[in-house]
């Protein structure tokens, strides 16, 4: 108990000083939202708007800032998150709510995916050390993941998508789809989903396999490994049950990191394929000086980064029972 | 008890895997893959990459989306066309004259009109629609106001604009640059700057029917007041958040009307297919900038020299791919407004053609000595910035260009590529010394000439001007400038434009470079009726506004 109350604690004073630098940093860049939509339409705007457009966006030549980060802090423990720059004039929450599922689906999804077939992979390939499977499978996925991801990503849209014309290299669907519940457009989703979701695979899941596989054969000299195989118990148990569950331990607080850097969206999967997530909504937020929009989207990945940390931490302490004595 | 051994797992799951992926492949058939769709009706697609996904909102005074509204679906009062110098084309007004020394402008509105509602428009709604602009003073973009001191109807289908000064050059912004909106509508929306305009009522050829955040599918309006028209029944306006995927939908016939930048053209569109055609209408200059408050710039000589160092052709072929014709310095923009240049001029300092001899001989000449390749003046040595805006890639090529040949005449250039806020933040309140940048222009030279030399628009240094960044100031000039705004006679016009002209000869307050084109790609396949160069009938590029509204009712689908 004392050991959930410090962790959360903990976890409540890092979101403080998290949402405060989150304040501060944007108001650190110079220039304002105004000069960001005219640069935006090179040579489309007339530079006379440029008064219409500080009227609009509410650029205040003189702010009294400490007054400015009270109403801030107000705002963001009711959720009242302003209107976006880019996306005006709807709200950030809007288009936030918009973004987030197609992050979450394509990137949360591989993420998972990978951990899986990677601690599966690397189970299997330090139990049978030496075999068929463990001599092809992580040396292969050790080099594409040491490949840069956006180099393997443009290959794959130049080969599968212009090239041989088999996949859809941009967008999360066919533009001419309508959105809905339908089969069609789901099925237009996850065709859209495989180019991208398969560089993400190949490019991350090298890490998870040998991370898993050195911890299974760290595991294998255990005492209680061989006390489990003296016993006359199936390999296959003794590999699931005593092996990999031990094994998988210091992994999971890496899985949990790894989801909460979901949410920052993977910026350059969707910049190269187009993909209508978080991710590339920050990059679009931060060129275009869209405070409101930066400033949410920089509080949900940090709030899902020290969440997923904090669920790592009491999961850690609920399957190892070594943490929960020392606490 | 028999176990499900470790291979059998993954070959179940790769199973369902592969179940799962075929039966998408199978009833997603044609359409997983964005290409055009075949149909009954006539649909066209457009390729313009605006960097965001539609947020589905069409307010015509939002300049962030106007462009997907202004001309499709709401409409000006006259059209202006920019590469004929101005000719005007009545539109929603059916004429207009000018009257009390063109101190008053008036409208006579064209009757029959119906906005897609079904309601009568009428003159009640143009003079709603300024009105908005004066009470929201956000909406106006083009600053109407600033030069207006009033507007009223006059019986029951005139409209008059009266004058606080002479500005005769304002009816652009005025007749084509403003969208006219339904008072039945606006009139109870609480705060139109903030409205989202879903579901827009226009008077235009097209209306909104669907719009998700990838596309946006216009169909035409069944009582759109010219008979006939528009021909094409639907369009189809994807959204784009980077240039490579709106290229190749171009590329591979997915999409018919292009507005994009496309490197390498010849390889990676032109040789694709017989169709496809491009054309680059030039409408303004990209310059170099010099801050002319700087006390070594302020030297008129440094400024001549550096207009002569620069070999404005090679800048062009090596920059912009040849894409954009070279400028010159009177800072008229050819072919688009040959008509207005005056040759003789220009002749008297030789065009400022590439002559790095020439250069060097008038710094020796104001008695300039060079120190390490670098010409050391009184005031300080010929070493400066040049600000640019990293993301133009095509902009970083060029001045890496003009930067080689100015050292080559002893004046060093130090370019420093910023990010697009930092570079404006910094052009606007003069904290630069050089710096590489366009005005956006408008139906003649003067518009550019102005926005360049009117010292009214510009501010001092630290504060920020919308234009006239160079902070240029002479009275003479000024004086020019107002006059043309007082007069409708052509005559006094070109009379007081070469007079400008012969300002950025001898002053050279600005340097111009190249000339900045609408891009413009178009397949000639299916659909015909383009705006060419032989019909430059509007100005081609689907950002144009309200243009595209134009272009659109010109085109027809072959059978």
């Amino acid at each position: 108990m004392r050991f959930i109350l410090r962790r959360t604690g903990f976890f409540l004073f890092t979101m403080w000083a998290a949402v405060t630098v989150n304040f501060v940093i944007p108001r650190l860049m110079p220039g304002n939202p105004a000069l960001a939509m005219i640069a935006r339409y090179k040579g489309h705007i007339n530079g006379q708007a440029l008064k219409a457009l500080e009227l609009l966006f509410g650029v205040k030549a003189h702010v009294n800032i400490v007054s400015e980060y009270f109403t801030y802090l107000d705002n963001i423990i009711h959720g009242r998150f302003g209107t976006s720059y880019t996306f005006f004039p709807e709200s950030v929450s809007h288009e936030v709510l918009q973004a987030i599922p197609w992050t979450l689906g394509l990137v949360g999804v591989t993420t998972i995916l990978a951990f899986i077939l990677g601690t599966l992979i690397g189970l299997v390939s330090a139990w049978r050390r030496g075999g068929l499977l463990d001599s092809m499978l992580p040396p292969i996925f050790v080099i594409t993941s040491a490949f840069p991801y956006f180099w393997i990503a443009l290959l794959c849209v130049w080969l599968f998508g212009i090239k041989l014309n088999w996949l859809p290299e941009f967008g999360g669907y066919a533009y001419q789809s309508t959105p809905g519940w339908q089969w069609s457009f789901i099925s237009d989703v996850l065709v859209h989903s495989i180019l991208p979701a398969t560089t993400i695979l190949v490019t991350s899941i090298g890490g998870w396999i040998l991370t898993m596989r050195n911890n299974v054969i760290s595991v294998l000299g255990e005492d209680y490994v061989r006390m489990a195989r003296a016993k006359g118990l199936k390999p296959w148990t003794v590999m699931w049950g005593y092996a990999g569950r031990n094994a998988i331990l210091p992994n999971l607080t890496g899985f949990a990191m790894s989801l909460g850097f979901v949410v920052s969206g993977a910026i350059l999967v969707e910049f190269v394929f187009n993909y209508p997530g978080v991710g590339w909504m920050l990059l679009d937020a931060v060129s275009n000086e869209d405070y409101p929009l930066m400033q949410a989207l920089f509080l949900l990945i940090t709030l899902a980064v020290l969440t997923a940390v904090l669920l790592a931490d009491i999961a850690t302490a609920l399957l190892d029972a070594r943490t929960r004595d020392l606490a | 008890m028999r176990h499900i051994g470790p291979s059998r797992v993954v070959a179940l799951f790769a199973a369902a895997a592969l179940a799962i992926v075929a039966t998408a492949f199978s009833s997603s058939a044609s359409t997983f893959k964005s290409t055009a769709k075949a149909a009954a009706t006539s649909s066209l697609t457009i390729s313009n990459e605006s960097g965001t996904t539609w947020t589905c909102g069409f307010n015509p005074f939002n300049a962030t989306v106007n462009s997907l509204s202004f001309g499709t679906i709401y409409e000006e009062l006259t059209f202006v066309n920019v590469l004929k110098s101005g000719a005007a084309t009545p539109w929603l007004a059916s004429s207009y004259a000018w009257g009390n020394g063109n101190k008053t402008l008036t409208f006579a509105i064209r009757s029959g009109v119906k906005w897609s509602d079904g309601q009568p428009f009428s003159a009640k709604d143009v003079v709603f629609t300024f009105k908005l602009l004066k009470k929201y003073p956000a909406l106006d973009l083009n600053a109407v106001w600033s030069v207006l001191s009033s507007v009223s109807q006059v019986g029951s289908n005139k409209v008059v604009f009266t004058f606080s000064t002479s500005a005769v050059p304002y009816f652009y912004y005025i007749a084509d640059q403003t969208p006219i909106v339904p008072e039945h509508i606006w009139a109870s929306i609480k705060n139109p700057v903030v409205y989202n305009d879903a579901t827009p009522v226009g008077t235009g050829p097209y209306t909104m029917a669907k719009c998700s955040p990838e596309d946006i599918e216009y169909l035409k309006n069944a009582h759109y007041w010219q008979p006939g028209l528009p021909k094409i029944d639907e369009v189809y306006y994807p959204s784009f958040t980077s240039n490579e995927p709106a290229n190749e939908l171009l590329a591979t016939g997915g999409a018919q009307w292009g507005s994009q930048f496309i490197p390498s053209i010849q390889n990676y569109y032109l040789s694709k297919s017989k169709n496809y055609h491009i054309w680059f209408p030039p409408v303004a200059n990209v310059s170099i900038f010099i801050n002319l408050t700087n006390p070594v710039l302020s030297q008129l000589p440094v400024r001549e020299a550096m207009a002569y160092a620069v070999d404005r052709p090679k800048v062009s072929e090596l920059g912009e791919y040849g894409y954009e014709p070279a400028s010159n310095q009177t800072d008229i923009v050819e072919p688009t407004f040959t008509n207005w240049y005056d040759s003789s001029a220009s002749k008297t300092y030789d065009g400022y053609t590439y002559d790095p001899a020439k250069a060097i001989s008038i710094l020796k000449k104001a008695g300039y000595k060079e120190k390490n390749g670098v010409f050391q003046t009184p005031k300080g040595p010929l070493s400066f910035t040049i600000d640019n805006i990293g993301g133009y890639s095509d902009w970083v090529a060029s001045v890496s260009v003009i930067e080689t040949e100015l050292s080559a005449v002893g004046i060093s250039i130090t370019p420093d590529n910023l990010a697009a806020n930092v570079f404006f933040a910094n052009l606007y309140t003069g904290k630069y010394q050089l710096a590489y940048n366009s005005e956006t222009g408008g139906p003649s030279p003067y518009y550019e000439l102005r926005q360049l030399l009117y010292s009214k628009n510009s501010a001092p240094i630290g504060t920020a001007a919308a234009t006239n960044w160079e902070r240029y100031s002479n009275p003479k000039t000024d004086a020019l400038i107002e006059q043309y705004g007082a007069t409708t006679n052509p005559m006094t016009q070109k009379s007081i434009v070469d007079q400008l002209e012969q300002v950025m000869l001898s002053d050279v307050p600005v340097i111009p470079m190249t000339e900045e084109v609408d891009w413009y790609q178009y397949d000639t396949a299916t659909i015909g009726g383009w705006a060419t160069p032989a019909d430059p009938f509007a100005q081609p590029a689907a950002y144009n506004i309200p243009d595209i509204g134009v272009m659109l009712l010109h085109l027809y689908p072959k059978s």
